[in-house]
């Protein structure tokens, strides 16, 4: 149960990392598994790795998901 | 995103001089599913699993719809069941590769023979029906280059010195704890309807803080080889862990090498269990473990309830197969974050963590 989150591209490094920007927070991670990335791609994050390049609208949708879940996971239980 | 930053599991290691007297381990905040989706219909939770776990999605849509299926009494046909036993599987294979380089600095010419390893799983599983003919012919000769790029062992069960599967093994021997031979216990299909029953029982923490007969077994690859091969003691260090990552990676694409059929099949890849009107559970077999899946629906046929147990809940239990492991073991000055590091990842080389050492009085 290990959560991804979408992430934008906004520099390529040398040796397979990129820096991406994940909620206004950059972060330097490794592009090693995902091919012909570039500055401006949504790509899914997960500790550390692109795992697989996705589309704007898939970005938004899951960044919409998890807001729904922690706002499910700060609500008092019935 | 606070959610995904809790999504980590805190471990804590006190050293007695130089032997590890005590692990602490805090669990990550589990995403709360069964409060998002709590009468909503089941295809809402369906399309949602792919975007939250993209890391093992073909194993989660599986769980959920093999749940659901149960819960409904619905039978299924055998070329869904293969058909899906194809995507777990593949999903399987990519992951066990992803966990090879995450965490080893091993040569690029890994990076580019696990992608092209995917790209060729991906031809041959990918699209609406598996592939047939010269896109089989040409997927399984891809797989099988990235396969010997990446050095897989031969029938001996070394792999080619020199190569990234072999240096990730010499990489990791080097920080490897040197543990004691324990008798060890493992999750497998024959624990299923116990766990089932349990899932949608009365007690609430069962999912976060799951037992056996009061253990916590280990999930995953080594577990896996330990069960097959009938063994319950055994040196259970990160690089036997990573022997049997390599060894399940050869073993898997052989089977899809073979035509992938059901009867030849290793046992308990997709199981659904029916646990009375309105209430199912599955268990599919992923890389990191066991995952189970329960559901209640109403009459509606909408999700009333929904659990879920992941293969970290046993791994990472405070009193499971990460705590033994470590209870006990020497550590040397210059080794302590690499070896601890080392097992933990061996466990799940993909489970987010943070790492603390405190010294403690010996006295």
């Amino acid at each position: 149960m290990c959560l991804s989150v979408p992430a934008k591209i906004s520099k390529i490094l040398p040796d397979d990392m990129a820096i991406v920007s994940i909620d206004g927070v950059s972060l330097e991670i490794s592009i090693a598994l995902v091919e012909e990335l570039d500055v401006g791609d949504n790509v899914l994050v997960h500790v550390g790795y692109a795992l697989s390049k996705i589309d704007p609208t898939e970005a938004k949708r899951t960044l919409e998901l998890l807001q729904e879940l922690g706002s499910a996971g700060r609500e008092p239980r019935s | 995103m606070s959610l995904v930053a809790r999504n980590k599991i805190d471990v804590t290691i006190s050293l007695a001089a130089d032997v590890i007297a005590a692990v602490e381990i805090l669990p990550r905040a589990r995403p709360p599913l069964a409060r998002l989706f709590a009468g909503k219909p089941a295809s809402a939770l369906l399309k949602a699993l792919p975007h939250l776990f993209p890391v093992c999605a073909a194993a989660q849509q599986t769980a959920l719809l093999s749940a659901i299926e149960a819960a409904r009494d619905e039978k299924i046909i055998l070329a869904t069941t293969q058909r899906r036993m194809l995507l777990v599987v593949a999903e399987r294979i990519s992951e066990l590769l992803r966990g090879l380089l995450v965490g080893f600095p091993t040569p690029n010419v890994s990076a580019a023979a696990i992608r092209s390893l995917i790209r060729g799983l991906s031809m041959l599983v990918g699209g609406a029906r598996p592939a047939r003919g010269s896109i089989r012919r040409e997927a399984i000769a891809q797989i099988v280059a990235s396969l010997a790029a990446l050095g897989m062992p031969d029938e001996d069960g070394a792999p080619r010195p020199g190569s990234p599967f072999a240096l990730c093994i010499a990489a990791l021997d080097e920080v490897d704890l040197r543990s004691i031979s324990i008798a060890h216990s493992f999750l497998s299909v024959a624990d299923d309807r116990n766990i089932t029953e349990r899932l949608l029982g009365d007690d609430p923490t069962f999912c976060h803080c799951p037992d056996l007969g009061g253990h916590a077994p280990e999930t995953g690859p080594w577990a896996r080889q330990m069960t097959r091969d009938r063994l319950w003691l055994g040196r259970s260090g990160a690089v036997a862990r990573l022997k049997a990552r390599i060894a399940e990676i050869r073993q898997l694409c052989d089977w899809l090498k073979s035509g992938a059929h059901i009867e030849s099949a290793e046992p308990g890849i997709i199981e659904s269990y029916r646990l009375g009107p309105g209430r199912g559970a599955a268990a599919i077999e992923c890389a990191r473990g066991r995952l189970y899946h329960a559901v209640e629906l109403d009459p509606q046929g909408q999700i009333s309830r929904f659990e879920c147990l992941a293969p970290t809940e046993w791994n990472f239990h405070w009193r499971g197969p990460l705590v033994r492991n470590l209870q006990g073991a020497g550590l040397t000055t210059r080794r302590h974050q690499k070896a601890v590091r080392a097992v933990i990842e061996s466990l799940d080389p993909c489970v987010g963590f943070t790492l603390k050492f405190r010294k403690v009085d010996d006295a």
